[in-house]
């Protein structure tokens, strides 16, 4: 059975300095899953994301992408890193969309779609600009394509960064808080495509504080504080119902 | 008041009393220099328009030219290579860019010239071969070690140090975003460095190099004391032997001083050009109509 687009971490530790800011956590994430990850700031939600796709690494545990160990092979004692090559072929099977875009700013809207599959993949130069195209259209920026990132929104520049993430066709993406640095008014669009994501079976982890759109896309729901996971379950569930008085507190603030 | 509307009425400038006094000193000043220079005989500006133009002078111009050319060329080549070497996270090729950058920034360019001129001194026989057999060769450094090879080489390992500063200064003007979204497509080290990097750090880079390249103009006037002929030595070779001192140095000096304001145009047209806020957008992109709706996007 394929493990394509699953997400399994036992254990998983990370300390910067002598501050802890991932304490054990387990993760199982299936295949089509939408997953969110909520918490106040400094709660390590975001390292969690990053740790996924290799921009942190993991101190101690197990954390397997796709089904393979991420960054690592393992052997009898240890987990050994893999050489660059191998981790940027794991990597790529592995979105990423960041709070601040992190669009190339030399390249227009359309060059930044294809550098994934031309740079990285050696994909044909015509299929790709068409793909791009494609995508641009689907992030309802299909006029877009010879804009600069400077030229564009911060909403515009995020659809962007979707659509980029997208053209390299990976089984999981992941949204390090994708919305907080936009304009309230420029929120929704990014939502609206990151919904339309949703329903096609991408396997996604959201770091977020949009409680709308969690109760309303994502299946399950992780709440962190401190490095701990202090509550997990079905979306709508812990929403509505928190069990945790930390996670009853948090949200009793943001809702 | 008298018949203009107050609401149009100019709005002037207030001059403090020390500006008048300042221009008045000024222009005194250099009326007095003006009057002394062209009066003082000893000037003997007949001679500076006499070798101006003259063959020697014109021959040293041209190697002037192309040390500061070719030194540039080779320098930031290998500038470029050591800024990539220092921001290596392997600890020994950071550490070589880092000792190359330390030795030839922390000691003065007209000892390393004086230095590579002697390095027969050194090393009197370079002896190229194939290792493990008897295939090989042996150069005489000495005569390897020309005025302009000492020259070219001295400049050159210089300059390098200078740039691989400002390209280094340059990467890390490219934000962690920017490194983070590369990797997180599978981007490969060099591949990074070409299309992510280079592209972003070329604005900062390219100012600073303009103005390395007049500042190279002038420090190649050092090499004159390897006997290499450039513009300054020429003149001292002519002023050897006509006693003509100050008149050629005043000929030396215009050269340059013409040169710098020539190359002092692109240089700040170049710094116009990057300094820009919108410097971020790549010149070509102002030819995009920026006035597309907003709405369509929706």
């Amino acid at each position: 059975m394929s493990n394509d687009g699953t997400i399994h971490a036992r254990r998983i530790r990370k300390s910067f300095g002598p501050k802890t800011v991932l304490h054990d956590i387990d993760l199982d994430i299936a295949s089509g899953e939408i997953c969110c990850i909520i918490g106040p700031s400094g709660s390590g939600k975001s390292t969690v994301l990053r740790c996924i796709n290799g921009l942190e690494t993991v101190d101690s545990g197990v954390l397997k992408v796709n089904g393979d160990d991420f960054g690592y092979y393992e052997t009898d004692n240890a987990y050994h890193a893999l050489p660059p090559k191998k981790l940027a072929e794991q990597r790529t099977k592995v979105g990423m969309v960041f709070q601040q875009f992190n669009l190339f700013p030399n390249m227009t809207a359309r060059e930044n779609v294809m550098a994934g599959p031309v740079l990285v993949k050696r994909a044909d130069k015509k299929q790709a600009t068409k793909r791009a195209d494609e995508l641009l259209a689907s992030v309802g920026l299909g006029n877009f394509g010879d804009y600069y990132p400077a030229q564009l929104s911060g909403g515009q520049q995020q659809r962007v960064a979707i659509a980029r993430s997208l053209a390299m066709d990976p089984e999981i993406i992941l949204f390090d808080e994708p919305t907080s640095a936009l304009d309230p008014e420029k929120v929704g669009e990014v939502l609206a495509v990151m919904q339309d994501l949703a329903k096609k079976g991408m396997t996604m982890v959201v770091v977020t504080h949009e409680m709308g759109f969690a109760r309303e896309v994502a299946d399950s729901l992780i709440f962190m504080d401190d490095g701990y996971v202090v509550e997990r379950g079905d979306a709508r569930e812990v929403l509505a119902n928190p069990q945790e008085p930390r996670t009853q507190a948090f949200l009793k603030q943001v809702l | 008041m008298n018949g203009i509307d107050s609401a149009l009425k100019p709005r002037l400038r207030r001059r403090s009393t020390f500006e008048y006094v300042a221009w008045v000193v000024c222009i005194l000043l250099g009326l007095g220099i003006l009057v002394s220079v062209s009066t003082n005989p000893n000037f003997k500006w007949g001679v500076v328009a006499k070798y101006f133009t003259h063959e020697s002078i014109l021959r040293g111009l041209m190697l002037t030219l192309f040390l500061t050319v070719a030194s540039m060329l080779l320098g930031t080549l290998l500038g470029l290579v050591m800024a990539i070497m220092r921001a290596s996270s392997i600890k020994p090729i950071a550490a070589t860019a880092g000792v190359y950058i330390t030795l030839f920034r922390g000691t003065p360019v007209l000892v390393q010239l004086i230095f590579w001129f002697n390095i027969a001194a050194l090393y009197p026989n370079l002896t190229i071969g194939i290792p493990f057999t008897d295939i090989s060769t042996a150069i005489d450094v000495n005569a390897l070690m020309a005025p302009i090879t000492a020259a070219l080489i001295g400049l050159t390992l210089n300059e390098a140090a200078y740039m691989a500063e400002i390209i280094r200064g340059g990467f890390s003007a490219v934000g962690k975003g920017q490194l983070e979204a590369a990797d997180s497509l599978g981007m490969s080290g060099a591949m990074k460095m070409r299309k992510v990097i280079i592209p972003q750090a070329m604005p900062s880079i390219i100012p600073a190099t303009g103005n390395q390249v007049i500042g190279m103009f002038k420090e190649t006037s050092l090499v004159s004391v390897l006997g290499v002929a450039e513009l300054l030595q020429s003149a001292q070779l002519i002023y050897a032997r006509t006693y003509e001192t100050i008149p050629l140095l005043i000929v030396a000096s215009l050269w340059y001083l013409v040169m710098t304001l020539v190359l002092s145009y692109p240089q700040s047209q170049l710094e116009k050009k990057y300094s820009h806020t919108s410097a971020r957008v790549p010149r070509k992109a102002r030819k995009v109509v920026l006035t597309a709706p907003e709405g369509i996007a929706r």
